[in-house]
């Protein structure tokens, strides 16, 4: 058995008192789409700041490649090929489109292959290309979602973590973002997708886990689980 | 008892502190400091019933309290004294010596047994002990020849003052940098009434009203622009005023003031400008007189009595809605107003308030000084009281008070003394270039500075942690991964 | 505006109330005077134009200082005291290297030029030093989430230590340093006369000298580089990404705290050099002069929009202008007190500024 690409071991992280992740273990595997569901409040968002080093867990271990990674700074844990799009977008609103795209690309300096990715970028976010010149906190909510998830692809991830990439984004945007998603993984990169729209993210991912106030609830490939009774009632809407 | 003896060396380094510093009979006194602190803190932490069983304890704490002050003592005597050139009395000594063990274990005993009884009575008892201490301090200090009552009473006039700025600040969590600026304001007031700048010249017991007045209605003008302000602009915008009411002060001797074009008022001297405003009415009460500049000891009594007053009513204020609506602003103003806090009313209260006690203690200044001048208003006394209410620890009376003390310690006793000192050793060293350092004024700054940096970065909650204080400046918490 | 909802208190509007006192204040016992005052201007057009040309002056050493304000607010919002005594130090730093290097009036121009230069560098070197480390033992360990006002206090008490360490400058005087501390300690210092004192516009009746031309020169060029840096360069951008997001920064690889130091190491620089060239046009430097400058600048940085880098250059020549018109017009006595009139009113009618600020979260 390979070692997974990317593995949190039992991870605990705390906000001051508040036990928000209450033991997280999971793995994720080279190529595959991970994906992480759950309501509000679960402890998704959290379970990516921990991974991309914004926070970190009190006990427990996250290993990437086999080496541990859960003590290093942010920017480090960036250099090693982990990049997050996060929840909210997070683009830099004064910076211009291009601009942002560059900050995604702050920890490489070669200038021809970024050219290439910058290119990659625009063709498969268009919108993006159109306005350029355009500050981030101009742009729609959908071409902001666009933005940040080029951003983090401007940082060639071996990893990919997106937050909730289809809030607030009308439906065909969600529809064309998640194509998008796969198109992405299919050229290579691994994604740990976390997502309350269980439906989308369910449909894209090989497999998924379910979340529950800090506690994995149910691990599973994506089809058993969007077969399974439970996640049917709680988070697909259905009877 | 290992408890008992590593607190009791709190006391006993206050003790060892002063005797070290203040040379002379003074060691005297440093015994009984040691020994009341002591007698605070060691029950505290080791909090017995048995009357007995409390005198072993005063006495062990005494103990170690008398030792160290005695080494202060002896330590002062036999090698700073020659350096300074004070003769070695060894009488002296050994009466200071003396003398210091024997208050140390009284005050300790009685402290310790004090404190044996249950909560309400333990607190008439302590501030019986502190009440006595107080009210008989004036005669010890002639006895002993300390000579510290001019020092004294303006030390108690700060204190004053980092009361009511630690209603500001410690309360009601705004940084106010410019508070020197309402002392200036109260003691002007009480000035232009009861001297004869304007002809009026009321008795100081009215002055003092009018001080207190005109100090709040300041306190709500210059708390007003405030308002909409966050912490960091707050904090500057006072400074900017506690700046301004000086230069004010000082250039508003020639005032001509006119509607349009219909003259009010042509060059009135409205606050005599550089020159200050002199004589100014003293005190006067039946029996005792009129209060002179030559007897410090009815001065002392009515500023310690309007602290007194001032501490029962801030504790008042404290306990009040005022209070806890002060405690919800300092914590959080949103949820503050979401909760139906009028935080508006609140703040302006805040300031209103507590620029009343610096008010008072400008009248009381003013009447002490029997004259005042826009230079006894900088900007450093502004700072030295937030040091003071920082050191002590923001939002508890007590530490504000301890903390007050001890920079003024530091600023009156041990930076000249350890002037006087480094100068004579640098004398005998025989260098020329740093010849005419003067630690006291040359390193007051650094004192005030290396307290707020220290304190913020050592320990924010102050000396005498509160339960606000801890979360008003909390240090680096939380997972947040930044640093 | 919305019908109030019945159970919600209607307070007194105290903020309504009191913009519109200050408007009638102003109105009421100000129009008059500032008439006045604009009889005088248009009575004596050189003597404004002169007065403006110091503004000028004024204005750039301001803005340098300014810049220093806004972009240590702009990244981590907080109002950096110290930031006025810095320039203090560094006119009293750029004093002694000129006594080391031994620069009189009476140095050649081919020696005094590039000693000049290698002096302007040193000084910015040493306060972007100095500013960092500061950032680095008194401000870092603050930055949790809450504390502001333990960094503010912490700021304050830096604020006064380099106070005193300028007030104790003065007794370096160790002979290698050629006697240029003077013999009182603790007195204001007198700088060479370095600057050439000649009238460049002499014959028009306006006074512009090279001294002025060199500070504005300077200054220039300083907030030119300072411009480019951080609009076109790499860590430039990545400044502002950490001012506007933090978080999002730190996950582009952005390494935060260095990121904030260069702020400080940027801000600190500009303001030595500041503090050079203003102890060498005024001929100058004592220890509190940071307190006046720090008041003006700041000022010029929240009228311009904390944390906007072209507001504060904007604020620092508007703030210049006033305050040598206040100066000529008015009093010296009151130009701070004018100069603080300003800030309050920005801050009560319009916060974020001239240009918008430019932080996270806004003020």
């Amino acid at each position: 058995m390979t070692t997974a690409m990317l593995e949190l071991q039992d991870v605990h992280t705390y906000y001051g008192n508040i036990h928000a992740l209450k033991g997280i273990s999971l793995t994720v595997n080279q190529g595959e789409i991970v994906t992480l569901i759950g309501s509000n409040g679960a402890g998704k968002s959290t379970t990516l700041r921990t991974i991309s080093g914004l926070n970190s867990p009190r006990t427990g271990q996250i290993l990437f490649n086999g080496t541990r990674i859960d003590r290093l700074p942010a920017h480090e844990i960036v250099r090693l090929g982990i990049l997050q799009s996060p929840e909210g977008r997070r683009i830099f609103p004064r910076l211009t489109v291009l601009e942002n795209l560059e900050m995604g690309a702050f920890t490489r300096n070669d200038s021809v292959t970024m050219k290439e990715d910058l290119e990659r970028v625009y063709t498969l976010f268009p919108r993006l290309r159109e306005r350029i010149a355009q500050k981030g906190g101009t742009l729609s909510g959908g071409e902001q979602q666009m933005l940040a998830i080029g951003r983090a692809l401007m940082g060639r991830p071996t990893v990919l973590l997106l937050d909730e990439p289809s809030m607030g984004l009308a439906p065909v945007l969600v529809e064309q973002i998640f194509t998008i998603i796969q198109d992405i993984n299919k050229q290579g990169t691994t994604i740990l997708l976390v997502e309350q729209n269980a439906l989308m993210a369910l449909a894209v991912a090989h497999r998924g886990y379910v979340l529950q106030t800090g506690l994995i609830v149910l691990s599973d490939s994506a089809a058993a689980l969007q077969s399974n009774e439970t996640v049917q009632k709680a988070y697909l809407g259905m009877e | 008892m290992q408890t008992r003896i590593r607190k009791s060396m709190i006391g006993a380094a206050f003790g060892f502190a002063i005797a070290l510093i203040s040379g002379g009979f003074a060691g005297i006194l440093a015994g009984l400091v040691a020994g009341l602190i002591n007698g605070y803190v060691v029950p505290e932490a080791e909090p017995l019933a048995d009357k007995r069983r409390a005198i072993v304890q005063g006495l062990t704490v005494a103990l170690v309290g008398s030792v160290l002050t005695i080494l202060g003592i002896v330590l002062r005597n036999v090698v700073i004294d020659p350096i300074i050139g004070v003769p070695l009395n060894l009488i002296g000594v050994a009466i200071a010596a003396v003398g210091a063990v024997l208050l140390c274990v009284l005050v300790s005993v009685v402290m310790c047994v004090v404190r044996t009884e249950p909560p309400a009575r333990e607190r008439i008892g302590m501030a019986i002990v502190v009440g006595i201490i107080l009210v008989t301090y004036p005669w010890l200090d002639q006895f002993l020849n300390l000579r510290f009552m001019n020092e004294v009473i303006p030390v108690l006039v700060f204190l004053l003052m980092a009361l009511g700025l630690n209603i500001v600040v410690g309360y009601a969590g705004l940084l106010d940098l410019g508070y020197a600026a309402f002392f200036a304001i109260g003691a002007y007031a009480a000035a232009m009434v009861s001297s004869p700048h304007f002809g009026l010249s009321l008795s100081f017991w009215l002055a003092i009203w009018v001080a207190a007045a005109v100090a709040a209605i300041f306190g709500l003008i210059l708390g007003s622009p405030t308002l909409p302000l966050r912490g960091d602009y707050l904090a500057i915008v006072t400074l900017g005023f506690g700046e301004i009411v000086p230069i004010a002060i000082k250039n508003l001797d020639n005032v001509s003031l006119s509607l349009w074009n219909y003259p009010l008022f042509v060059d009135v001297d409205l606050t005599g400008g550089t020159k200050g405003i002199n004589p100014i009415n003293r005190p006067w009460l039946p029996i005792i007189g009129e209060f002179s500049p030559s007897n410090p000891i009815p001065w002392y009594f009515l500023i310690l009595g309007i602290m007194l007053i001032s501490i029962f009513f801030i504790s008042r204020l404290r306990n009040s809605r005022l209070g806890r609506a002060w405690t919800a602003l300092r914590e959080d103003e949103l949820a503050a107003g979401a909760m139906g806090i009028n935080t508006v009313n609140v703040k302006l209260l805040a300031f209103a308030i507590g620029a009343t006690f610096s008010g008072l203690a400008g009248a009381f200044y003013g009447a002490y000084i029997s004259a005042i001048f826009p230079e006894s208003f900088r900007f450093d006394v502004s700072v030295m009281l937030l040091c003071m209410v920082i050191l002590g620890g923001l939002g508890n009376m007590s530490g504000v008070i301890l903390g007050g003390i001890i920079i003024q310690f530091a600023d009156r006793l041990f930076l000249p003394q350890m002037s006087t000192v480094v100068q004579k050793l640098i004398v005998a060293s025989g260098n020329e270039s740093l010849r005419d350092i003067n630690f006291a004024s040359d390193f007051r700054l650094l004192l005030f500075g290396l307290t707020l940096v220290l304190m913020m970065v050592l320990r924010p909650q102050g000396l005498v942690p509160s339960n606000g204080s801890a979360r008003v400046l909390p240090v680096a918490a939380g997972e947040a991964r930044h640093d | 505006m919305a019908t109030s909802h019945p159970r919600v208190a209607q307070g007194v509007p105290w903020r309504s109330i009191g913009k519109i006192l200050i408007v009638i204040f102003c109105v009421l016992f100000l129009t008059l005077p500032l008439i006045e005052m604009v009889k005088a201007m248009i009575a004596d057009p050189q003597l404004l134009v002169r007065q403006l040309l110091i503004g000028l002056t004024n204005g750039a050493y301001i803005a340098l200082i300014a810049l220093g304000y806004t972009l240590v607010y702009g990244i981590v919002e907080l109002i950096n005291f110290a930031h006025g005594d810095l320039y203090m130090l560094g006119a009293f730093f750029s004093l002694t290297l000129v006594g080391v290097f031994s620069l009189t009036p009476e140095t050649p121009w081919l020696i005094r030029g590039p000693l000049l230069v290698v002096v302007l560098l040193a000084t910015m070197a040493f306060t972007a030093t100095l500013n960092m480390l500061v950032d680095r033992w008194a401000y870092r360990r603050l930055r949790g989430i809450g504390s502001r006002m333990a960094a503010l206090i912490s700021a304050i008490g830096i604020s006064f230590v380099f106070q005193n360490l300028g007030l104790l400058w003065g007794y370096l005087r160790f002979p290698f340093m050629n006697g240029v501390m003077g013999s009182n300690a603790v007195a204001p210092k007198s700088f060479p006369a370095l600057f050439p004192n000649v009238n460049l516009l002499a014959g028009t009746g306006v006074r512009f000298g090279a001294k002025d031309l060199i500070v504005v020169g300077v200054s220039v060029v300083l907030l030119a580089a300072l411009y480019v840096f951080v609009t076109r360069t790499r860590l430039g951008k990545a400044m502002r990404a950490t001012a506007q997001d933090r978080d999002a920064a730190a996950l582009m690889g952005i390494d935060v705290n260095r990121t904030i130091s260069l702020a400080f190491i940027l801000g600190g620089a500009l303001a030595g050099a500041s503090g050079m060239l203003v102890g060498l046009y005024n001929g100058t430097a004592v220890f509190d002069m940071g307190f006046t400058a720090g008041l003006r600048s700041f000022t010029a940085a929240v009228l311009g929009g904390i944390g906007n880098i072209v507001g504060a250059m904007l604020g620092g020549l508007l703030i210049g202008i006033i305050s040598a018109l206040s100066d000529q017009y008015i009093s010296t006595k009151w130009t701070n007190a004018v100069v603080f009139g300003i800030l309050v009113i920005i801050l009560v009618y319009r916060p974020t500024g001239l240009l918008g600020d430019d932080t996270a979260q806004k003020a």
